[in-house]
């Protein structure tokens, strides 16, 4: 691909890398992206804001990361620039093996199509396209038919979401959850390198939302599927392998599994000691 | 307008729109659509007004000429021409701005929503959207007027020195607030029928997380598709008579005249229901790649307002080559009849004549011009959301602006393809009807077949005009399309 083209285009930038092995690679850590010294800020001067402040987190292979925050916390400003959707002011990026800072617009959008899957609050289909015609979009935006084995995993996931009598159905002829599900398996068609789910149970009823959980965690637990999910529900962070507490910009806590009461409790202290 | 019990409500309104508008009064003239209601108005206004004034002018210097006399009938004609032309131009102009407003309403759906919620009544509400027509016709009928008055007098005085004539015609006339008046009532009617889905706004649709509907009904009343059913026929029924009378008498044209006229109102009352299929063939024709898809799938979303817009450029189309067919048909019978000699002066005045019609039945067809590119653009901001989506998912900007140039292809294509059929078939029907009583050698035997005669320069005229308007259209909205990034668009 054109990894190593761009990558040979900024080697003169901040690090040299014309020796390959010198720096060891995010796979080699185990990663399915990372960010290093990760910093945003808008505005400028006084008046401006700094979203991320020297953020440095990997994101484990196959696992189910939730990235927890309270509000402006610097959450959603990560996830965008992890998934290429939004460009850092400084600090580096990976997905896989690629570093995406200072991949071009069309470079990033190519990027994004192939190796990265989206599930979003709300507003995640294309209400024109039918239910099969929003799973297959990543495929369809890339000029190609999915190959037979491609066209096994779609088949597989349309059944393990249950959504085989909907494949011709309209986004608007579905529930909030049925929808949820699509998006879930149109990130997941591609099985690509990471799954970005922004408050993906943010609009559903308590029901729908730990179907949709349950989801997630099943396509990494099952499928080794990377996911990072961004949330602000303990109940939803408890569904996780890993728990990330971001506060002010700042990575301030990563910890192993925990249920929602710990989940609760640590956010609970953080705003108390803020 | 009560300004004073409307203020508070529009002070809430503007609030409820848009953070940074908190102008009083007058914000929403800049809400994206009324401008290019107030340039239809204007340019119909100001096309009725030139018309006034040209054939004004033109009865005069006849009437005063001792020369060329029989001046009254020829003001009659005049006027029955301008009353037509001008007729045809404010009809598309109506329903561009019906249009235009249904697409608003479309897009203002969570401010009405929000009224209705702190206790506004639907019916209050549809009012003020009237309302805000009628004051967008007056301000671009005012224009029009003006402009078109200003225009008038110039050309009047280039035309009394380029034909070194001197004919005294004063060009403020009170005659001229005629079309400014129907411009500005037409206007407010047709804000009135585009807004007819504010009635149907609930106040729920004004609470967070309620989707916004994306699929309009294929409305229509039943009535509305029976009337334009029952013209149909009898418009086609009278077509068919009027050539079988031709075949007798010259005179089988004024029956064909008024099939043409019932048959084409129908086919513009039944829009909704004629154009969704011909768009639908035309979506097959650019492939199954994702973006033609896209592209295919928007232009049918709305299929009232895509129709609407489709007629519009339909009638432009239809006229300018009706009066081309026509005019060559004529010609080849006349050539015929002649024995094969062209009468040279004689096809040079009716070269002349079908020219001058064209360029005015043009007119309408720059009117829907303007509707297509707005409703292309008020289409793209209204799914700023799905584009950020798009854009998140993969899609690149070459991606983006093939969708908006295929979209408005789209419309144009299908607009073009309707229009050069029944453009021919009216041309034909109209030379049909007027010269199949012509005996010609060598037989010298009526009845005449004329095969319709298709002038080539015209036509590839109209086909090169389409394509400038395809990519004209396409350029607003897709500046405005390739701005959006995902990141905004999906915070909002």
């Amino acid at each position: 691909m054109y990894a190593g083209a761009t990558r040979g285009r900024r080697g003169g930038g901040r690090t040299v890398r014309s020796v390959e092995g010198m720096e060891i690679t995010t796979t080699e850590m185990g990663l399915a992206a990372r960010v290093q010294n990760l910093s945003k800020s808008y505005g400028a001067g006084e008046s401006g804001v700094r979203a991320l402040d020297g953020v440095t987190v990997g994101i484990r292979r196959g696992e189910f990361t939730a990235i927890m925050g309270p509000s402006g916390s610097g959450k959603s400003t990560l996830m965008h620039i992890m998934a290429g959707l939004d460009a850092p002011t400084g600090g580096r990026v990976w997905i896989g093996e690629t570093e995406i800072t200072g991949l071009s617009d069309l470079e990033m959008t190519i990027l994004r199509r192939r190796r990265v899957g989206f599930v979003f609050q709300a507003f995640n289909l294309v209400p024109t396209l039918d239910v099969l015609g929003n799973i297959t979009l990543p495929f369809d935006l890339d000029g190609r038919t999915p190959s037979a084995l491609e066209r096994a995993r779609i088949d597989g996931l349309i059944d393990t979401l249950g959504l085989r009598s909907r494949v011709r159905h309209r986004p608007h002829e579905l529930s909030g959850g049925q929808q949820q599900r699509v998006a879930i398996a149109r990130a997941l068609a591609t099985a690509p390198d990471l799954v970005f789910a922004d408050e993906p149970t943010g609009n559903l009823d308590s029901r729908s939302s730990r179907e949709v959980l349950a989801l997630l965690a099943a396509a990494s637990r099952e499928h080794g599927q990377s996911i990072a999910m961004v949330t602000h529900d303990p109940v939803a962070a408890s569904h996780a392998d890993r728990v990330l507490y971001l506060g002010d910009g700042r990575i301030v806590a990563d910890k192993p599994r925990q249920s929602a009461e710990q989940v609760s409790a640590f956010m609970l202290a953080a705003e108390v000691a803020a | 307008m009560s300004a004073v019990a409307q203020a508070p409500q529009r002070a809430a309104t503007d609030a409820a729109d848009s953070p940074a508008r908190t102008a009083p009064a007058g914000a929403w003239l800049r809400e994206r659509g009324m401008g290019a209601t107030v340039l239809v108005a204007g340019i119909s206004t100001a096309f009725g007004v030139l018309l006034l004034s040209a054939s004004g002018f033109i009865s005069a210097w006849v009437g005063n000429d001792p020369y060329l006399g029989g001046g009254e009938t020829l003001t009659l004609v005049l006027g029955i021409l301008s009353v037509l032309l001008v007729g045809v131009a404010v009809y598309v102009a109506a329903i561009v701005t019906a249009n235009t407003f249904s697409t608003i309403i479309a897009g203002r759906t969570r401010q009405i929503a929000l009224m209705r919620l702190i206790g506004a009544s639907a019916r209050s509400q549809r009012r003020r959207v009237a309302q805000q027509g009628l004051a967008v016709g007056l301000i671009g009928a005012g224009l029009g007027l003006v402009l078109g008055t200003v225009a008038a007098a110039g050309l009047l005085l280039w035309a009394n020195s380029a034909l070194t004539i001197d004919v005294s015609y004063d060009v403020v006339q009170p005659v001229l607030l005629v079309p400014a008046v129907v411009v500005a009532l037409t206007t407010w009617c047709g804000a009135w029928a585009g807004s007819r889905r504010v009635l149907t706004v609930t106040p729920l649709e004004a609470i967070a997380g309620s989707t916004p509907r994306t699929l309009d009904e294929v409305a229509g009343s039943r009535g509305r598709n029976a009337a334009a059913l029952i013209l149909f026929i009898i418009g086609g029924v009278l077509l068919a008579l009027g050539v079988l009378a031709g075949l007798l008498n010259p005179l089988g044209v004024v029956i064909a005249f008024f099939g043409g006229i019932l048959s084409f109102t129908g086919l513009t009352l039944g829009a909704v229901r004629i154009m969704p299929p011909i768009l639908r063939l035309t979506g097959r024709l650019f492939g199954r790649s994702a973006t033609a898809r896209l592209a295919a799938e928007n232009a049918l979303r709305y299929p009232e307002r895509s129709s609407r817009m489709a007629i519009g450029v339909v009638m432009g189309v239809t006229l300018v080559v009706m009066f081309a067919v026509a005019n060559e048909s004529v010609k080849v019978v006349l050539t015929r009849s002649a024995g094969g000699e062209p009468p040279a002066e004689m096809s040079q005045i009716m070269d002349t004549f079908a020219a001058i019609m064209m360029g005015l039945v043009a007119v309408s067809a720059v009117i829907a011009a303007v509707g297509l590119v707005n409703l292309l653009t008020i289409g793209v901001v209204q799914r700023r959301r799905e584009l950020g989506l798009l854009r998140a998912l993969g899609l690149t900007s070459a991606q983006v602006r093939r969708v908006i140039l295929l979209e408005a292809t789209h419309v144009t294509i299908t607009a073009l393809l309707t229009g050069l059929l029944l453009g021919v078939a009216y041309g034909w029907v109209a030379a049909q009807s007027l010269l199949g009583s012509v005996q010609v050698p060598p037989a010298w035997a009526s009845p005449t077949l004329v095969a319709p005669a298709i002038p080539w320069g015209p036509v590839t005229v109209v086909v090169i005009a389409t394509a400038v308007l395809t990519l004209i259209a396409a350029v607003v909205p897709t500046r405005l399309a390739t701005r959006v990034t995902a990141v905004e668009a999906l915070a909002e």
